[in-house]
């Protein structure tokens, strides 16, 4: 290490001479040395101002300094990040030395926890904060994707590159079968009802993730999927503070992992050999495919194109005697990289803290937002999503026609195999209104009282309004469906959504030392409750494209016209009591009390405890010797968290009074049960045990913290299919198990310190789960290109195993055959359960586990280097040993040549002489015979997932001189997904995972399913950081 | 201390006055403790009832019924694939196992009708304790042990025997009931079916569409003509004879019913509703019946709609030259029951398809059409009481009844065999009315016919619409069997089968 620092004391040198403002000589110069406390060697760029003046210097690469001051009594102040601030009164000196020490206030930094704040040193359960300064330069618009790479234990996927939208965050791997798997995301204390990918990240002071039950388990029916908590800027002591920040930059699709598809002279040529092959007369425009070249449609990049970002944000902080204020406002806007996609946002944030005598304390915080937001339709699956669509769309169809103007819809002939014909997606892209307008009000008043020392009395209101409007708009000259011939219907749908919360909270806290012995003890009763009001109106075939109006509307679609309210209510008691003896043994035992409308008449109520323990052993006498040992804490914890995502009425027994019949013409109201009851439903259940050690070295320069967890999901909400004889689908009931468990490492180390300062974070965790029981005679659950089965990892994706392609008669004769369909040079299916023949469903199934959507473990790692006024961060993720299925390729690997084709498929079976690579089989025998490559899913469909990202490189400069104007100012630039390494080659997403795989077929049991969907640019952009 | 344990316990009163604030019921909908009260209840869930009729007329019965046999057929398009499900009910190649297959269309047919079994049983558990008019209640509850035995007695036929439930299923543990044999379903219908004819009233007096004494009578008899029990079958068909509720309309195609008009005519004794419209109560099933593929100018030829849309896949339903060949020269059914239409995309010889004219009517919307579907017809009526009257040696009626079926048609006396004219009758009278594989099977031809049926295509494969050069799958005619397998989705829920 000190090699290093030698070496880069020397660069400074270099650089000082740049950089250095040397102080006008004027009167008295005073000199000296700054040294580290810790090994006494000169500190570089150490901070030096005379106190209450701009005037200031900074240490040269041997810790020298000189300064001219008037005052001879003037004060000076040192100052350098990581050390502690000094003031040294001159007293008439001439020479001035000081010896800074490192900052030891981080050891006292106090977290957030669940209702209430705790020393760091002293917290007992798996914790991990951010601030948002460390994230503030990712030109981004949601909190989570800046979060990407940063914490142990958590997975955050962008699914899709839509602004403002496709955020998955999962916690310690948490998965529920059928209830709802993101985190609960507590601003302010307040546990709001959604997500956060509204809020400007710009609001947001830090950022706590809450994993292990001890930390969560106050949260009780809610906290099982792990909580985050989010602290927004207040009123910091001190001045007031105004600053502004800014950024600007281009987006764009990289070419690297865009899918490779055969340009139009490869189609033509593939369906040239495609009716050879067959012995049929090659259509004339199949005849000579040299005649394309230099033609290519590219249908998929004229959707795409380099658009802007910007982001702009002013925050004013102050705290004037009583009154502490914050103040926030920004504007985000992003048009996306597919064309007339765009999203902006609008917010303000408005804290005000008032203390009104010493005891009593009033809050308000208020945040209204505003985001507009259009994609036309870009996402989903073959005749659903744009981008798919025109993907598998054939090279030789033209966008333009000769004269330039674009063509309106492609049909080719019937004998040119062309059965699926095309609007123009481009003008689809265009002409597609789908744009929500969301306006959300978040609001808190409190009013905290502190009657004697120690103890605190705070009772709060919290309200959530969030309306979303969305509007989708097909004209008659578009649509996103295919074989729809244009001019068209047009349709429309309207629908409006309120949502309306609110928390009533209400706490007690006490404090109280005796001794060596401390307490806090903590009591509350909260109460909250939530309302959706939605409506939807559909409605197709209007008179004028022009008039998007309900009454321009012929024909109101009344399948797709419903209102709906979802309603529930939550009660809950709580209660901790924290307790350590000489700051170093450390007890916290917590138990929440939950009642929810939610849970069946017979079981309204569950009890979520927990207890956790700590000893700092590097505080024991027997450690004081061990120098280097700063911190050696050791963890454990064990409780029981809930998951309530389980459908506000589930419990009920319900009526569809829409099962309408028709009597001799004339429309009559029917009705039919549609669900069956069950007063017994509940919560799912989720006990964790979380064992963990702190180590901090070498004064804190390394930190490092690891955790193994185990957790048992027990009571799954699940909706067990019931045979359908009873006239039901499924009967929902808490059933099974699912067990999780894993290991997480982080690890911060300070590499260099001084002038050339740098910091390195990296977290790399592993989390694994198992089902241990499904619902009682039920093994295994499918999806459409999955399986859940008892003994196995979650959702495995779940087809036929391929092996290779029959490439002779004798090979087709000596190995298991799909009776009736299989040929030479069709794909070769393994006879998994070796009855010799290959058969898809029921008991003589050849279906196995193909592929697993899970990552064997996940990382990241942060540097970040401070280099004068430079600093410089690198942010790399990565993810190993998850797959993907890539659903796009029963288009645009069918073998049929109705749609175009990745480029694969030139290396297919031709002949026995040909028989290509082995991976693609032959055309003949029509969908009879291709029908299994493409229909049966198999292990051709799946690929590696892998990658590793550079996320972001940002690049800032400190700038000098600007003190008359600014308290400081900052420039840097910016690149985000730099480059991302992986072997995916099913698109350019490696982080995709299908929420839902496009069959209706959606949730955590059908992860990891390409369809091709909005592709996440690559952002360029610069900033400034400016403070008044 | 005491403070904060009088604030508590404050809060602890406050809690207990909560649990009204648990209690949220759906303000959305109802549930079943409010509902299942009064006449419109019930009258509702009764409406309910017929629903699932709808899915199944408009496509998988005709699958099962019709174009599993020798009238149609489907119309190969090869450059169309993910059509197997529909080409293995129609090749008598459905992938069974144990019993058990994965066919959709055998999916469909059972747990459509098992939904109107579990509606009518909510109905039956449930009406007696209702208070409300006595003559609507009958009503209401003949219908539903109807609906119910006519589900049982299609499934019955279909599948032979199946889980019978006769109560609703309220919990998991009472979802999955074991096999009932044949003899023992047909005891309970047929009793439901008598206690039905006593409170249903007849067509002159229900409302139009719903089933009546009449629909209950032909349904029982249809039942014992399957039992062959020749003396009931006749009891019952003479009594709808007798009543004068039915006569056959004066021209064969005014049978079956308009888009919107001539619906539930004289001569219908029950049919599947439906109406045109964006309600969600339309049929779809003409356009299921045409070669694909069409342009938009070829579908709007045959529906008549403004805004025809071109089909693509794979076509079903197709009459075969077997049934064409059926029908005497002269017949007059023929031309009402088949017409030719143009697709010429295909790549079968010149595109010009034979299809079922009888379910084609001009209408507004394409893919969306009011046409009912006939289920039971007077002139079947009449060809069941001939048949039940020949098999007992009554020639001379069993003619009479005959004749004013084949008059009609333009015809004169049968020639030949009486109990064999009465079964050629049956074919292209009933042709594409879902009749034909459940004829060949009660009547122990199925094997027979199709097997020589089987070998016709292999032998011809273009005039059984394959294009030139294409053939028959190999599976194909491998598995010719009197009933389906059952769902193997059930089966995976169901240890009992």
């Amino acid at each position: 290490m000190t090699k290093i620092l030698f070496g880069l004391k020397t660069l400074y040198f270099g650089f000082a001479l740049l950089f250095t403002i040397h102080a006008q000589a004027q009167s008295t110069a005073v000199t000296g040395t700054v040294t580290s406390a810790d090994d006494g060697f000169g500190l570089p760029g150490v901070n030096v101002v005379v106190k209450g003046t701009t005037n200031g210097t900074v240490t040269d690469f041997d810790g020298k300094y000189s300064i001219n001051v008037q005052d001879a009594n003037a004060t000076l102040v040192f100052s350098y990040i990581g050390f502690t601030k000094q003031e040294i009164p001159l007293n008439g000196q001439r020479v001035v030395n000081a010896s800074m020490t490192e900052d030891a206030t981080a050891l006292d930094e106090v977290v957030l926890v669940g209702y209430g704040t705790q020393i760091k040193r002293q917290v007992t359960g798996s914790v991990q904060t951010i601030e948002a300064q460390e994230l503030a330069d990712l030109p981004v618009s949601q909190v989570t994707q800046k979060l990407q790479g940063k914490l142990a234990g958590v997975q955050i996927n962008q699914t899709t590159g839509k602004p403002g939208q496709g955020m998955s965050v999962r916690i310690r791997g948490q998965l529920s079968v059928s209830g709802g798997s993101d985190p609960l995301y507590v601003i302010d204390g307040f546990p709001i009802s959604g997500g956060i990918n509204t809020l400007n990240p710009d609001e947001i002071e830090d950022i706590t993730i809450l994993k292990d039950a001890a930390s969560t388990s106050l949260y009780g029916s809610r906290a099982a999927n792990g909580v985050v908590l989010i602290t927004t800027k207040k009123g910091t002591t001190g001045e007031t503070n105004v600053s502004f920040n800014t950024s600007t930059g281009i987006q764009q699709v990289p070419e690297r992992g865009r899918i490779d598809m055969m340009d139009a002279v490869e189609f033509a040529q593939f369906k040239k050999e495609y009716y050879e092959d067959q012995g049929d007369p090659v259509p004339e425009i199949f005849q000579d495919p040299s005649q394309y070249e230099g033609k290519t449609n590219d249908w998929y990049g004229a959707l795409l194109r380099t658009s802007p970002v910007q982001n702009y944000n002013l925050t004013i902080t102050s705290n004037k005697e009583k009154l502490r204020t914050a103040v926030v406002a920004g504007f985000f806007k992003q048009d996306g990289v597919v064309i007339n996609s765009d999203y902006e946002r609008y917010s303000l944030r408005v804290n005000l803290d008032y203390n009104v005598s010493d005891k009593v304390r009033l809050g308000f915080n208020v945040a209204p937002s505003y985001i507009k937001d259009n994609t036309p339709r870009s996402d989903g699956d073959r005749g659903t999503g744009i981008l798919f669509n025109a993907l598998h769309t054939w090279p030789i169809m033209p966008i333009y026609n000769e004269d330039g103007t674009r063509t309106t819809f492609n049909r080719f002939p019937a004998d040119t195999g062309n059965i699926f014909s095309y609007a123009n997606w481009l003008t689809s892209a265009e002409q597609i209104k789908n744009e929500t307008q969301d306006v959300n009000i978040l609001s808190n008043a409190f009013i905290e009282y502190e009657p004697i020392d120690g103890l605190t009395v705070k009772t709060s209101l919290n309200a959530e309004l969030y309306n979303r409007q969305y509007e989708f708009f097909s004209p008659s000259t578009a649509t996103y469906r295919i074989n729809r011939p244009i001019p068209t219907d047009a349709e429309a749908i309207w629908e409006d959504r309120k949502d309306f919360s609110y928390l009533n909270e209400n706490l007690v806290t006490y404090n109280k030392s005796f001794g060596e012995h401390n307490f806090s003890v903590l009591g509350g009763f909260t109460y909250q409750k939530f309302r959706r009001d939605f409506s939807r109106v559909a409605a197709d075939t209007f008179a004028d494209d022009r008039l998007p109006t309900i009454q321009g509307a012929a024909n109101i679609n009344r399948g797709g016209t419903y209102d709906s309210v979802q309603e529930w209510s939550l009660v809950s008691f709580l209660s901790r009591l924290t307790y350590n003896y000489k700051g170093k043994y450390l007890l916290t035992g917590s138990i929440r009390r939950d009642g929810s409308s939610r849970f069946g008449s017979e079981n309204r109520w569950g009890n979520f405890p927990s207890i956790s323990a700590g000893w700092i052993a590097s505080d024991e006498t027997f450690m004081e010797n061990q120098e280097a040992i700063s911190l050696l804490k050791l963890r454990a914890s064990y409780g029981v968290t809930g998951n309530n995502n389980i459908g506000n009425y589930t419990q009920y027994a319900l009526i569809n009074n829409t099962v309408n019949a028709v009597f001799d013409n004339e429309f009559v109201p029917g009705s039919a049960v549609s669900s069956l009851s069950n007063s017994n439903l509940g919560w799912e259940t989720t006990k964790q045990f979380d064992i963990g050690l702190d180590l901090s070295l070498f004064n804190d320069r390394v930190s490092f913290i690891y955790d193994y967890y185990t957790k048992n999901t027990t009571n799954l909400l699940y909706n067990v299919q019931v045979p359908r004889e009873s006239g039901f689908t499924n009967f929902s009931d808490n059933i099974g198990e699912i067990k999780f468990w894993g290991h997480e490492f982080a690890l911060n180390t300070v590499n260099t310190t001084g002038k050339f300062r740098w910091t390195t974070n990296a977290n790399i965790s592993f989390n694994r789960n198992e089902v241990v029981s499904l619902a009682e005679g039920i093994d295994r659950v499918y999806g459409t290109f999955h399986i859940t089965q008892v003994g196995k990892p979650f959702g495995q994706f779940y087809g036929h195993l391929s092996d290779g392609v029959y490439l002779n008669q004798q090979d087709l004769d000596s190995s298991p055959q799909v009776p009736g369909r299989s040929t030479v040079g069709s794909i070769k299916l393994v006879d998994v359960n070796g009855d010799g023949v290959i058969t898809r469903g029921g008991d003589e199934d050849d279906r196995a586990i193909m592929g697993n959507p899970f990552p064997d473990f996940t990382y990241g790692i942060t540097n970040t280097i401070k280099y004068g006024n430079f600093d410089f961060s690198v942010i790399g993720t990565g993810s190993q040993g998850n797959e993907l299925l890539i659903r796009h390729l029963y288009s645009t690997a069918n073998l049929d040549g109705v749609f175009n084709l990745v480029d694969g498929v030139k290396y297919r079976f031709r002949s026995e002489e040909n028989p290509g690579r082995g991976f693609y089989g032959t055309t003949v025998g029509g969908g009879n015979v291709t029908g299994i490559e493409r229909d049966w899913i198999n292990d051709r469909f799946v690929a590696d997932a892998s990658y590793f990202n550079i996320r972001n490189i940002t690049l800032g400069y400190t700038l000098d001189g600007v003190e008359k104007f600014f308290k400081s100012a900052r420039i840097y630039g910016s690149i985000q997904n730099v480059h991302i390494f992986t072997k995916y080659w099913g698109g350019p997403n490696p982080e995709v995972s299908g929420e839902s795989d496009g069959d209706g077929d959606g949730g955590n049991l059908s992860q990891g399913v390409d369809l091709s969907g909005y592709p996440v640019p690559r952002i360029f952009s610069i900033g400034l950081n400016l403070n008044f | 201390m005491k403070k904060i344990f009088l604030f508590l316990a404050v809060l602890g009163v406050l809690g207990t006055g909560c649990e009204d604030e648990l209690t949220i019921f759906p303000e959305d909908s109802l549930s079943v403790p409010t509902f299942y009260k009064t006449e419109v209840d019930f009258e509702q869930a009764v409406n309910g009832a017929y629903v699932p009729l709808r899915t199944i007329y408009n496509q998988s019965k005709a699958y099962l019924g019709e174009m599993h046999s020798d009238n149609t057929y489907y119309a190969r398009n090869t450059a169309f694939g993910a059509t197997e499900q529909q080409e293995d009910v129609a090749d008598f190649a459905i992938p069974t196992d144990n019993g058990i297959t994965t066919n959709n269309h055998v999916t469909n047919i059972y747990v459509d009708h098992y939904a109107i079994i579990a509606r009518t049983n909510q109905i039956l558990a449930t009406i007696d304790d209702a208070e409300f008019d006595n003559a609507a209640k009958n009503n209401i509850k003949g219908q539903a042990l109807f609906l119910r035995s006519f589900s049982y007695f299609d499934l019955v036929q279909f599948f032979g025997s199946v889980p019978m439930h006769l109560v609703p299923v309220l919990s998991r543990e009472d979802a999955a009931l074991p096999l009932s044999s044949p003899d023992d379903i047909y005891t309970q219908i047929i009793g439901d079916l008598e206690t039905a004819i006593s409170l249903l009233p007849p067509k002159s007096q229900q409302d139009p569409g719903r089933v009546t004494s009449g629909a209950a009578r032909t349904l029982l008899g249809n039942i014992y003509i399957v039992r062959e029990q020749w003396a009931d079958a006749e009891t019952q068909f003479q009594a709808v004879v007798d009543s004068n509720e039915y006569e056959l309309m004066p021209n064969y195609e005014d049978a079956f019913s308009g888009n919107s008009d001539n619906k539930n005519n004289i001569e219908s004794v029950f049919e599947v509703q439906y109406k045109e419209g964006p309600e969600g109560l339309n049929g779809s099933f003409l356009y299921n019946f045409l070669p694909r593929p069409m342009t938009a100018d070829e579908v709007g030829a045959v529906t008549g709609t403004s805004n025809p849309q071109p089909l693509n896949g794979e076509g079903n339903n197709i009459p075969t030259p077997d049934i064409i060949a059926a029908y005497e020269d002269g017949d007059l059914r023929e031309d009402a029951s088949i017409q030719y239409v143009t697709a010429s995309e295909s790549f079968w010889r010149d595109g010009v398809y034979p299809i079922i004219k009888k379910y084609v009517e001009p209408h507004s919307l394409n893919g969306n059409h009011g046409m009912n579907f006939p289920v039971y017809r007077y002139s079947e009526v009449l060809l069941f009481l001939a048949e039940a009257l020949e098999e007992q040696g009554k020639s001379g009626p069993a003619l009479t009844h005959l004749n004013t079926v084949r008059i009609r048609a333009g015809l004169g006396d049968p020639v030949g065999d009486l109990g064999e004219a009465i079964f050629r009758e049956r074919r292209v009278e009933l042709a594409f009315e879902n009749k034909r594989w459940l004829d060949l099977v009660r009547t122990g031809r199925a094997i027979d016919v199709i097997t020589a049926y089987g070998n016709r295509i292999k032998a011809n494969p273009n005039d059984y619409y394959y294009p030139e050069g294409a053939e028959p799958r190999g599976n194909a005619f491998t598995n010719i069997s009197l009933t389906f397998g059952l769902p193997a989705s059930e089966s995976s829920l169901n240890p009992n089968f």
